[in-house]
């Protein structure tokens, strides 16, 4: 039925109140501090089909926009009214995108049809598994990351299904918590459907189905409207994760992105094959994914805020994604820090979309900072404990138009720090540091955001810190329009004592009685000619101490003696250094450019096209036989060519027959 | 004759409130504001309540003020510049924050700049452990070096907040003290001061804010309190606090933190004395302004407190009744985006240049102009705003967006008025979620220029039944600072687990709190009459990150009774969370103590009920349930207790104008109360 936009714009404004409301109501009664502070979790409404329509926008992660359900609705067979269905598995209906998330949802009825689904999910702090917390990467399959359960009811008309419930819980290391979160999942549920019920009274049910069938569209409108704005192209980027395992080689996450006319296509097929490790994104091969979807979402919605954010949005893309590659892995592969994963791959597309748009996306975001962990015992009372220190978040990229936002900003916008005196109150733990790190955003006319550094010192033997999402000591994060790359992130053990120990990416260390660790995040990348930026603002940030002295000087040019700028000195330093410097184009670190020196996309392509011909199981291992030898080559001084990585492919398909005919040169 | 008077000096209008104590009437009066002389609306309308009612100015005995001058400070920000003083090693408690975004989709979103950058944030050798020991003694030199640099870099004061001073300030203290030795007179607040809670950057952003603001509040109420003796009122001038109560204007000048959101404030505590006695004591309050909407909740005739209301762009962590803004008021703007859609808000037209209809400017078709073209308002003479209503502007700036979406004029207007009610339904709706309220179980209760114009609409939307319009929407901020008691709050943080060893702890820290609450009572208020005394504490279960407030009895404070305490905080949190866990460890963060000196409150006569249904003035045509309709028309203060009528209709007051659609019908409370009910 034909609805007005008056009344569309009345029925977005009560179907966001209906989400907000379930949001609400879901931090007020959860019991972990992952929902209450961290905000971790989604609500939401879904069409008939499982297309989310609506969803909160004050609350909650912002990764999630405009779900699809779709799949696993239909993995239960039949609804009827009362009922609640669950899953937390990565691998049924592809909603939920690793195990600690648990996502319910609620189907609606009205004179015996359903016209709409709540939904919604919780990240549990451990849903058992290998490791507390259920995460790391060092996972290699799915069975070490928790108890999965496939789309289930939860409630079957009305009534719980207790003995699941049970199952559940004697799989998890604290029940009480998942228990308490998982009723304020169901209340938050129960909200959602008394919402669409006051909806359906006050615009009839006609209004009410069309209408959230009209704000798909009118979304997808919106979108269609701005990709218009994106000018027509290819945009090709590539970012890296350090290693693709524990102690492994370099992960490539690549896109092709085709802007035309009004749709936009993500084409992954330069990315790296999935890996034995916890870091597959899990897609099952949907092409709008929302996994893929979220820096393309930013983008929308810094275009125009006031985009419909839901589903629609999602219509005029598509993407191309190799089955068993890192963006579409086969089961049983682990998944369970894909957000390190997601995380790398936001990175390339906003490398993609900052050649479309520069004035518009910012530079590299200051990340590989870790959500860290703390398992310990206070010696005091001898209770065993398991917290979350702060989030050791990046600072933000520089734009076109200002400096990055220090310490935050980056790809987790929605998450909140704890405060020291908590941390020192609750944990035993001493607090020694925690701020910004001076001079580690990248150099530019605008500065990328420093990151931020926490030190602390622990008590008690068998003490275990996990440190989730640790990457970015090697490849650190991009600079824009001639920019500096930011400083790459860090993780030592006993600093400066003589048993300091690198730990570098390392996710999970035990330490003794009275180690300290310090960790520090990459700093995000500058935007434009360092050598151009105004030598006052230079010397505000000397004064700030996020620039140091010796920084203001190597990285600006500006020499500042006694607190004040030496004019003269700057002026001919500045004349010296801008024979080297870079004006335009990406500003990647030493690291990388070392790396693409040998690897470059010529290189990686001739690697990507055999690996991609071999059976899902072997892509892996070739591939870091490949890279063994070439690194040998590289060692020995030789510029790589592809007539040297198909050498290498060639040794290998030599030792292994079983694939020697994928591995088949002409 | 003796008056009591209460004046709130708002963004444009000064509000004022007087009630005579001899024959109960309350006399009200609106003046333009001078921001650019202070206090100087304070003497025009005092002067004018002279004129017009008899008030003469050594006829008040008793004088209340609310003032918006704190907030003012920090949104135009011109408070002092200052210098902060910080543990080594944790220089960014500010640049830092809460780290996330105000805006976490947008990859251009920015934090405001801090009220103190990094330049002027200067580190000092000390160390408090997390239970309060000492591990390291201010290093003096360090105090030294750090308030030279401060004051080589021009800062006119200095805040000092130290890691784990909630638990022990004696390094704050210390510090303090160094620098009053070394640089007598110059400015220093420590946040232990200002209000010691846990967290760093709560308690370091409160204490900014209060030094940022503090002597320019100062200086303010100073110089009201001369005009005030100038001007012959004899009666100690109070100023009302964000908790709701009032303290001297004396202790207001070094209390600044405590007063930021005065006016807010005493808008609630006016609206719950008018909730008890409309006979609602759970009513909602809707103050609807120019530019926003204030909401808060009122549960058995009491207000709600919270901490973390937003100044400006700052939090600020002070007990303050509980309000929320909504960024939508008469003013907002509507328009039509480029697909056609239209919307309204956020933009507002504010005061300056005001509603097209206001004739000041204003271009740009506001929810005011929509208002004005239903027929709803300009139909008759405002009063003492002295604002002209051009219907042609209004309806010209609607024609624009009209024929952008093609519709007639009248169904735009319609059109603007129904998005606009529902962008309130949803951010109200996000409230009634948090606070777990029942909206059917709440009447509504509107004031402000723009408030009863809207509420029926409001209401109708949430499914509340009843709305409540008091006597003198207009003015219920002033006549609550006449209604607030005198009131101060005390916090010490304890961390301690009942039942565990430290439980005498509580029963000590009590006693310390009960000592400095009398003193400042009795000696720094001067005030002489009877107290109460109200203890809560902030309390939560091992391992949970958040706290409650749970409200304690004298008796089981004084015996120490910590079953009975544990008891009072696990109904608290079923009562907020729907759930409890009478087996778990509970933790004593925060004790906290309210001291209560009641204020010699007005009385407001109940009058008899003479019921008879009103007779319009006039009827007037307006645009309703889509065609042109009679609607009749009363004037506030021929409406009688008792009287009745049926919507639609229209009330005219001086200050304010309330529309009653179909549907909705009114009575006359005992008390003047314009109480609306709903038949759906």
């Amino acid at each position: 039925m034909a609805i007005d936009g008056v009344t569309l714009q009345i029925l977005a404004n009560h179907c966001a109140a209906a989400t907000e409301s379930m949001a609400h109501t879901l931090v007020r009664t959860a019991h972990s501090t992952f929902v209450k502070e961290t905000e971790d979790f989604t609500t939401g409404l879904t069409t008939v089909t499982g297309k989310t329509f609506a969803s909160p926008f004050d609350l909650g992660a912002t990764w999630f926009i405009g779900l699809d359900y779709e799949r696993a609705l239909k993995l239960v067979k039949s609804y009827e009214e009362g009922d609640v269905c669950m899953t937390n598995d990565p691998y049924s209906g592809f909603v939920c995108t690793h195990s600690p998330d648990l996502h319910l949802w609620h189907p609606i009825f009205h004179e015996g049809e359903i016209v709409c689904f709540a939904v919604g999910h919780v990240h549990n702090t451990d849903v058992g598994g290998a490791v507390p917390a259920s995460l790391s990467r060092a996972n290699v399959e799915i069975f070490q990351e928790g108890i999965r359960v496939p789309p289930s009811k939860l409630y079957r008309a009305g009534k719980l299904n207790q003995e699941l419930v049970d199952v559940i819980l004697m799989n998890v290391r604290m029940p009480e918590q998942n228990w308490g979160d998982l009723k304020a999942q169901i209340a938050s549920m129960r909200t959602g459907a008394r919402k669409v019920k006051e909806m359906i009274a006050r615009f009839g049910i006609d209004v009410f189905r069309g209408g959230t069938e009209m704000l798909l569209d009118h979304a997808e409108k919106q979108a269609r409207r701005l990709i218009r704005k994106i000018p027509n192209g290819e945009y090709f980027f590539a970012d890296y994760i350090d290693e693709d395992s524990v102690d492994g080689y370099p992960c490539r996450i690549a896109v092709n992105m085709t802007v035309k006319e009004e749709e936009i296509v993500f084409d992954f097929s330069e990315c790296d094959p999935q890996v034995t490790a916890s870091l597959n994104i899990p897609t099952g091969g949907n092409p709008r994914h929302v996994l893929l979807m979220v820096p393309y979402q930013y983008v929308l919605y810094t275009m125009d805020p006031t985009v419909f954010l839901n589903y629609g949005l999602l219509r005029p893309v598509s993407s191309i994604i190799p089955e068993g590659s890192l963006v579409n892995p086969q089961y049983p592969a682990a998944v369970g820090m894909r957000s390190l994963g997601v995380m790398r791959l936001q990175s390339c597309l906003m490398g993609a979309f900052s050649q479309a748009l520069p004035d518009l996306i910012p530079a590299g975001q200051g990340d590989g900072g870790p959500l860290i962990n703390v398992r310990t015992t206070d010696t005091k009372t001898g209770r065993k404990l398991m917290a979350n220190l702060n989030p050791i978040t990046g600072g933000a990229g520089a734009t076109a138009f200002r400096d990055g936002t220090e310490g935050s900003g980056a790809y987790f916008s929605f998450l909140k720090n704890t405060p020291v005196e908590i941390n020192e109150a609750e944990v035993p733990v001493k607090i020694l540091r925690y701020g910004l790190a001076q001079d580690s955003g990248g150099a530019g006319y605008w500065r990328g955001g420093t990151g931020t550094t926490l030190k602390f010192q622990t008590f008690s033997p068998n003490t275990t810190i996990t440190a989730r999402n640790r990457d970015r000591c090697l490849f650190t994060p991009w600079g824009a329009s001639g920019g500096g790359a930011g400083k790459p992130s860090s993780f030592y053990r006993n600093p400066g004592s003589n048993r300091e120990v690198n730990l570098g990416n390392t996710d999970v260390v035990s330490i003794d009685p009275g180690d300290v660790i310090e960790i520090t995040s990459a700093g995000a990348g500058g935007a434009g000619n360092a050598l151009a930026r105004e030598p006052w603002r230079v010397l505000k940030d000397v004064q700030c101490r996020f620039v140091s002295v010796l920084a203001a000087r190597d990285e600006y040019g500006v020499v500042i003696e006694g607190g004040e700028i030496d004019e003269q000195a700057t002026l001919a330093l500045r004349e010296r250094m801008g024979v080297a410097t870079k004006v335009s184009g990406f500003g990647f670190n030493a690291e990388r450019l070392e790396f693409e020196s040998t690897w470059t996309r010529s290189n990686y392509t001739v690697l990507i096209n055999a690996l991609l011909k071999l059976p899902v199981d072997w892509r892996f291992f070739v591939k870091h036989r490949v890279f063994e030898s070439v690194d040998n080559l590289r060692l020995s001084g030789a510029k790589v060519c592809e007539d040297d990585i198909k050498a290498a492919l060639r040794n290998v398909a030599n030792d292994y027959p079983e694939i020697s005919s994928e591995l088949a040169f002409s | 004759m003796s008056f009591r008077v209460g004046v709130d000096i708002g963004g444009t209008f000064t509000d004022f409130c007087a009630f005579n104590d001899v024959t109960n009437e309350i006399h009200t009066l609106k003046v333009l504001s001078s921001p650019d002389k202070p206090g100087s609306e304070v003497i025009d309308g005092i002067k004018a309540l002279g004129v017009r009612y008899g008030v003469s100015a050594s006829d008040v005995v008793y004088f209340t003020h609310g003032t918006t001058i704190g907030v003012n400070t920090v949104i135009q920000r011109k408070g002092i510049r200052l210098g902060l003083l910080v543990t080594r090693n944790f220089t960014d408690v500010l640049e830092l924050a809460r780290l996330k975004m105000p805006d976490m989709y947008s990859l251009l979103s920015v934090r405001p700049e801090a009220l103190i950058t990094k330049d002027r944030i200067f580190e000092v050798s000390e160390r408090i452990r997390a239970d309060g020991s000492i591990e390291q003694e201010v290093d003096p030199a360090t105090v030294e070096r750090s308030l030279a640099d401060a004051q080589e870099v021009g800062c006119e004061g200095i805040v000092i907040a130290l890691i784990n001073s909630y638990r022990n300030s004696h390094n704050e203290q210390a510090v303090k003290a160094m620098i009053q030795r070394l640089s007598p007179g110059f400015p220093v607040f420590c946040s232990t001061d200002v209000w010691p809670i846990i967290r760093e950057y709560e308690r370091t952003v409160t204490a900014v804010i209060h030094g940022y603001v503090q002597p320019r509040v100062s200086q303010y109420l100073e110089s009201l309190q001369q005009a005030l003796l100038d001007a012959k009122v004899n009666a100690i001038p109070q100023v009302t606090k964000s908790n709701g109560g009032v303290m001297s204007a004396e202790l207001g000048r070094t209390a600044c933190a405590q007063m930021i959101l005065s006016g807010t404030a005493a808008g609630v505590i006016g609206a719950s004395h008018v909730s008890k006695l409309s006979g609602h004591p759970n009513t909602m309050s809707l103050d609807i302004g120019g530019t926003s909407a204030d909401v808060a909740f009122i549960r058995d005739g009491q207000p709600q407190f919270g901490i973390g209301e937003v100044i400006g762009e700052f939090p600020i962590f002070i007990p303050s009744v509980a309000v929320t803004s909504i960024g939508a008021g008469g003013g907002s703007i509507a328009w039509v985006d480029d697909l056609g859609i239209l919307r309204v808000g956020p933009e507002s037209a504010g005061s300056k240049p005001g509603p097209a209809c206001y004739g000041n400017g204003g271009k740009r078709a506001t929810i005011t102009d929509a208002f004005v073209v239903l027929g709803y308002i300009g139909q008759f003479d405002l009063g003492y705003s002295a604002i002209e209503i051009d219907v042609t502007k209004a309806r010209s700036a609607v024609d624009v967006l009209a024929e952008k979406i093609g519709k007639e004029t009248e169904e735009t207007a319609q059109a603007i008025v129904d998005i606009a009610v529902s962008g309130m339904y949803m951010e109200i709706s996000k409230l009634i979620s948090r606070y777990a309220v029942d909206p059917r179980e709440y009447a509504l209760q509107a004031f402000g220029g723009a408030g009863p114009m809207m509420a029926c609409f409001v209401a109708r939307e949430l499914g509340m039944k009843t709305i409540i319009i008091p006597t003198t929407p207009g003015v219920l901020s002033a006549l609550g600072g006449l209604i607030a008691d005198i009131k101060n709050d005390f916090i010490k943080t304890v961390f301690v687990e009942l039942g565990g060893a430290e439980t005498t702890v509580i029963q000590e820290e009590y006693k310390s709190l009960e000592d400095r609450a009398l003193e400042w009572l009795r000696e720094e208020q001067a005030y002489e009459g009877d107290y109460q005394l109200i203890y809560s504490a902030d309390m939560r279960y091992r391992g949970q990150a958040f706290e409650i407030e749970a409200i304690l009895s004298a008796k089981d404070v004084a015996s120490g009774d910590v079953t009975a305490m544990a008891e009072a905080f696990h109904r608290e949190h079923e009562l907020v969370y729907e759930h409890c866990d009478r087996d778990a460890a509970v933790q004593i963060v925060n004790l906290r103590l309210v001291i209560v000196g009641a204020s010699p409150k007005p009385i407001f006569p109940e009058h008899n009920l003479t019921v008879q249904p009103a007779t319009p003035e006039r009827t007037v045509e307006v645009f309703t349930g889509g065609r042109l309709t009679s609607v009749s028309l009363f004037r506030r203060e021929q409406l009688h207790p008792g009287f009745t009528f049926d919507g639609p209709a229209i009330v005219v007051q001086s200050d304010c104008t309330s529309c009653v659609p179909e549907g909705l019908s009114g009575n006359v409370d005992a008390y003047g109360n314009l109480v609306l009910h709903a038949d759906h």
